[in-house]
């Protein structure tokens, strides 16, 4: 089967700032997540794939065709920026409603089209506000009923869950999800690593620049739990706290805090750790006030990763 | 699916949001103050502190100096300018960038509509204008006609510079500053120069439409040296039709990078 996206030693970069560099990919139907630190060059491949960058060499094909200064692929493709960018002076409905008639609906068809994106974002009843007087979650609601309102086979997102509150961040997941189950290919980026283990087990691992690792989840899981992790913990009693955690074979050091508040932890089986952990949390007097993982970033799980 | 043309729906849409944003309610009132400027006049010469007759003449030096050699560049350069420059600077031109319509469709749409709305802008202002200082000469058709030469003569010349800045806003991100450097600096002193090199610039060609002012060995106009009519139209035309084929060319080839986070 055709692949829906390949990228042959596609390579990018700004003046002297790399942005991507030697990828080579095949991307097929379903969810696939792109995932890397801010920086890593998520965004510049999917502005590659929607047409809006042109390779600096190699090539990025969408359907068998190129994506640069092809716009007749946009009826197959759906793009969502992560840019926060909006005509602040139109309504969100106008606004879907342009992209709606761009994509080549007419009249009531349009219409429809537009308000069964709005709503299947939640902005059906604000659709007729000024985007100016839209949060910051409404407006990334709106850029992705923009994307989605031609329904297409394609839906490249970047990001699409910065800054969208907790109860519309799971309901955005299961809209992904639901379009991964329809047999669409949708490629969705994010630095955070459980948004994406949330809506898809094919990952691929992007590091300044380069394709890091591509594949299932699962396996890349359990390379970043043999991270060492720090685990910083405060309460009253972070002593009494240490005595119990110290006896686990999972804890490989324990640091006190100058204030007497609180410890690190360090660990090499993170969810033996934050069982436990969890267990002495909620026993009565345990006085855990804040678990907190300084190194719990993807920044830092890639250092570790590649051997820093 | 659709018989809609993508360039008419991109028209309609940004003609409606430019007629609601800001900035061209600020240029209305910047329109209107030539006008206030006319009934001031006018107020002045009933009153008898200037000769009577005085506000004919006013028309014709506030058409040539407020609106053509400033309102209407300054006009055409914002507008025009904002076609490609707004969508870089509000980051909204992946919107129009990534639907199945051809990039020229989106940037004619664009320009129709801020030629429109400047052209809506002139035209306002210059009826109030005309209106305060023919009050007494409507039943003229002279005065009529007077007001169609300003008014075809203005909308010539904002088809050009609109279509000049809207190429330049293509090209370069940051237009305003040299499209300034072009309507005070070269535009205001090589119209002056004696022979053709006056003809190099776009107010040359507009100025040779329009009537002279009176007073008219005056250091500002003594030397213009008028092109014949038809030719100034076919070349206020050609020029508006190269500059609107170079931001295309440009716009259609160019790639926009709208965030330096890649």
């Amino acid at each position: 089967m055709n692949p829906v996206l390949r990228a042959e030693k596609l390579c990018k970069w700004y003046g002297n700032i790399l942005g991507i560099s030697d990828i080579t990919l095949e991307v097929g139907p379903g969810i696939t997540g792109l995932l890397g630190p801010n920086g890593a060059g998520k965004s510049t491949f999917l502005k590659i794939a929607a047409g809006q960058l042109k390779p600096k060499l190699g090539s990025l094909a969408l359907f068998g065709e190129p994506s640069w200064r092809n716009p007749g692929m946009f009826r197959r493709v759906g793009f969502c920026p992560e840019n926060d960018s909006a005509y602040g002076e139109m309504s969100g409905a106008d606004f879907v409603l342009l992209l709606a008639r761009l994509h080549g609906f007419a009249g009531a068809r349009a219409r429809e089209a537009a308000g069964k994106a709005l709503a299947t974002v939640g902005l059906l009843e604000s659709g007729g506000r000024a985007v100016k007087s839209y949060s910051f979650g409404m407006r990334q609601r709106l850029r992705l009923a923009a994307s989605i309102v031609h329904e297409p086979e394609l839906l490249l997102l970047d990001e699409p869950l910065r800054g969208v509150d907790p109860l519309w961040r799971i309901r955005i997941m299961e809209l992904i999800k639901e379009y991964g189950r329809q047999g669409r290919a949708v490629i969705v980026s994010s630095h955070i690593l459980p948004e994406i283990e949330a809506m898809t087990s094919e990952i691929v691992l992007i590091h300044q620049g380069k394709i890091f690792a591509k594949g299932d989840i699962h396996r890349i899981r359990g390379l970043i739990d043999r991270h060492p992790h720090q685990v910083s913990v405060r309460g009253p009693r972070p002593r009494q706290l240490a005595a119990r955690l110290i006896d686990g074979d999972f804890v490989s050091g324990v640091e006190f805090a100058a204030d007497g508040r609180g410890l690190t932890v360090r660990t090499g089986q993170r969810d033996r750790f934050f069982a436990e952990l969890m267990r002495l949390a909620a026993e009565p007097g345990a006085g855990v006030e804040e678990i907190t993982a300084p190194d719990d970033n993807l920044q830092a799980v890639f250092d570790y990763l590649i051997g820093k | 699916m659709s018989s809609e043309s993508p360039l008419r729906v991109i028209f309609a849409a940004f003609l409606r949001s430019g007629l609601r944003a800001r900035r061209t309610r600020l240029f209305i009132l910047l329109g209107l103050v030539p006008a206030l400027l006319m009934i001031a006049v006018r107020l002045l010469e009933g009153s008898g502190a200037v000769e009577t007759g005085a506000s004919g003449q006013f028309f014709s030096h506030l058409m040539l100096s407020l609106y053509f050699q400033l309102l209407i560049p300054v006009l055409a350069l914002f507008f025009g300018s904002g076609v490609v420059n707004e969508e870089l600077d509000n980051k909204t031109l992946v919107y129009l960038t990534s639907v199945p319509v051809r990039r020229r469709d989106v940037l004619l749409g664009k320009y129709l509509a801020a030629f429109l709305l400047a052209a809506l802008l002139v035209a306002a202002g210059f009826l109030l204008s005309f209106l305060a200082s023919a009050l007494e000469r409507l039943g003229d058709a002279g005065a009529w006609a007077e007001l169609g030469l300003f008014l075809g003569t203005a909308l010539l010349a904002l088809l050009c510079y609109s279509a000049l800045f809207t190429a330049l806003g293509a090209f370069m991100k940051k237009s305003i500053l040299l499209g300034l450097f072009f309507v005070f600096g070269w535009e205001s002193v090589v119209q002056y120069f004696p022979g053709v090199t006056q003809k190099f610039t776009i107010v040359h060609w507009i100025k040779s439409l329009l009537p002279l002012p009176p007073g008219q060995n005056s250091f500002l106009v003594f030397q213009l040296q008028p092109s014949p009519p038809m030719q100034s139209v076919l070349t206020l035309l050609v020029l508006g039709a190269l500059f609107l084929a170079l931001a295309v060319f440009i716009f259609e080839r160019k790639e926009y990078i709208l965030s330096d986070n890649a």
